[in-house]
């Protein structure tokens, strides 16, 4: 019988313990977690928009842990791991649990960067965790001017969610358009008006370097770098995320600006592994899930290589605007820029080389997948570039006749 | 558990199984019935709606053949693998890859993550749209059943 314990709740976590079941039956698996319940970071916006409740951004079933015979620990913060005696620590190192093998899937948090007041207000919150949805939630009931800091996915998702309770939103953009690194000039001018019809409002091109506080050091204006002051009820930081690796440092496994992993997901002390954002490997839900699949499968002792993922990707889905960007689309020199475009419909394609290394479409993003593929394994599509906005798997088409799967042919 | 098998070289592109994929989802809701009253639905299937869609498509492949692009229900499916709301679920039992459209975010992590292009997004943008195996019919898969070349067929792997 084997001790399993894994730190954290999120795509890694969960999915780790659910594979670790899946492998192992009978040995006894224990998540710790700080979340008291199971939600999708990736639905926060659906919860803070009123759209569904907390048991509707759960992603797995009400009764995950019963039904799988897991033991949850909710609402603790592990404080340390002793990796000689192989204990954990959690609750003021009040209590402990063993582990034979142990996963950190610790996460990330947001990050605030050094603007006087914004570290120690106590209304400026991150939108990573429920506890932050549930913080914003009383604080938008108090007072709806909304100051954001970052117009990447984190920012525009609390955006709309406030945008659609009728909140005054405005969002502080350092570079020149909205999602910098998924979109193009184009792409970011549809949905920088979609927002704005929806009553939001942009300052792109510029940060906060100051904040004005009342008695209780609560931010009631934010001051830009050129000097104009917004007023606002509290502040939203979605400047980018750090990988949680203070635990690790702590308890003297290898981390710097993340966790340090093998290919086996393992971690510089025996027994212990990490999956997830923690490892700065990716920063996107199907990397996360992954890598606590791989971690849980060489936890449960089935030998996993965990292949470096392409980070390069993401959807966005704001106010019925669909957008895929898959790849480099900044990465242009030597490379060719293809672009087409109709009144539904906008699509790029950057090739380099005979490869795509770029694409994005916005509009109708349906049958799309296989672009990430081409991209990631640098296929080769030098004789379908006229075609290149319509590329199906028919392209590359090829089955595997013993088990009826597809393959790619190339 | 089962999977659609794919013989290309029979399929002469007529695009029956992409009719009554159709006829078996219209309404977005799953449509029971005999083959029969299936065809019956084709007279009434109203192309011009764009929520009248297909999960499965024929495409050209070049050379005077064509490629049905049918959705795998993959051992490893990809799709389910970067689901963020568990609307996506591989079913160990049947092995067929299930779609919960309650749950659904509609972030579209599947469309990305399919390496063979097959989920598409509905024109609400508000749910995905992939192959459900016809599991409101006790015959099968309608692709199946009306595709006249028998290049695809239902078989247990």
């Amino acid at each position: 019988m084997e001790r399993f314990v894994i730190i954290g709740a999120g795509a890694a976590g969960i999915t780790a313990a659910q594979t670790l079941r899946d492998f192992r039956p009978e040995d006894v698996i224990t998540v710790i977690s700080t979340d008291e319940r199971v939600h999708s970071r990736c639905m926060l916006h659906k919860y803070l928009g009123h759209e569904r409740d907390i048991p509707g951004i759960n992603f797995v079933a009400p009764d995950f842990f019963e039904k799988n015979n897991i033991y949850h620990i909710p609402c603790q913060t592990v404080t340390k791991i002793d990796t000689q005696a192989k204990t954990v620590y959690y609750g003021g190192e009040g209590y402990s649990v063993p582990y034979d093998k142990l996963l950190l899937a610790t996460g990330s948090a947001y990050f605030v960067p050094p603007i006087p007041h914004f570290r120690e207000a106590p209304n400026v919150f991150g939108f990573r965790d429920l506890s932050d949805a549930l913080k914003i939630d009383d604080a938008f009931a108090r007072g709806k001017r909304v100051f954001i800091v970052g117009s990447g996915l984190v920012g525009l998702d609390a955006a709309s969610a406030l945008c659609r309770r009728g909140g005054a939103v405005t969002i502080a953009e350092m570079a020149p358009r909205v999602m910098p690194l998924q979109t193009d000039d184009y792409a970011a001018g549809v949905y920088q008006r979609v927002f704005e019809d929806h009553g939001c409002r942009f300052l792109l091109g510029i940060g906060a370097s100051d904040a004005a506080v009342d008695g209780e050091g609560n931010i009631t204006e934010v001051i830009l770098s050129d000097g104009q002051r917004v007023p606002c009820d509290f502040i939203i930081m979605a400047a980018g995320v750090r990988p949680r690796i203070q635990l690790a440092l702590d308890s003297g496994i290898k981390a710097e600006r993340a966790i340090e992993v093998d290919d086996h997901l393992r971690t510089s002390a025996p027994g212990v592994y990490a999956a997830g954002d923690c490892t700065g490997l990716s920063g996107v839900w199907p990397d996360a899930m992954a890598q606590g699949k791989a971690a849980a499968e060489n936890m449960a002792g089935v030998d996993t290589v965990y292949e470096k993922p392409y980070p390069f990707k993401n959807t966005s889905n704001f106010f019925g605007v669909t957008m895929l960007s898959v790849g480099r689309l900044d990465l242009t020199e030597g490379a060719e820029v293809l672009v087409h475009r109709t009144a539904r419909e906008y699509k790029k394609a950057v090739i380099k080389d005979g490869r795509l290394t770029g694409y994005l479409s916005l509009g109708d993003i349906s049958n799309h997948g296989l672009y990430l593929h081409l991209i990631k394994n640098g296929i080769d599509i030098s004789g379908k570039k006229d075609r290149i906005f319509r590329l199906t798997f028919g392209d590359f088409y090829g089955i595997n006749e013993k088990n009826g799967e597809y393959v790619y042919t190339v | 558990m089962k999977r659609i098998f794919i013989d290309p070289a029979k399929c002469d592109g007529c695009k029956s199984c992409t009719l009554a994929c159709m006829a078996s989802h219209q309404d977005m809701t799953p449509r029971r019935g005999t083959l029969e009253e299936l065809r019956q639905v084709l007279y009434t299937l109203d192309l011009t709606d764009p929520t009248v869609q297909s999960r499965n498509r024929i495409v050209s492949d070049g050379k005077g053949g064509y490629s049905p692009l049918f959705c795998r229900h993959c051992d490893v499916p990809d799709c389910a693998g970067a689901c963020m709301s568990g609307a996506l679920q591989k079913n160990l039992e049947t092995g067929l890859v299930e779609y919960s459209a309650d749950k659904c975010a509609a972030c579209y992590m599947c469309v990305m993550s399919c390496r063979y292009g097959v989920p598409a997004v509905t024109p609400d943008r508000e749910r995905m749209i992939k192959c459900d195996f016809c599991q409101h019919l006790e015959e099968g898969p309608a692709c199946v059943r009306s595709c006249p070349k028998k290049a695809i067929e239902v078989r247990e792997v």
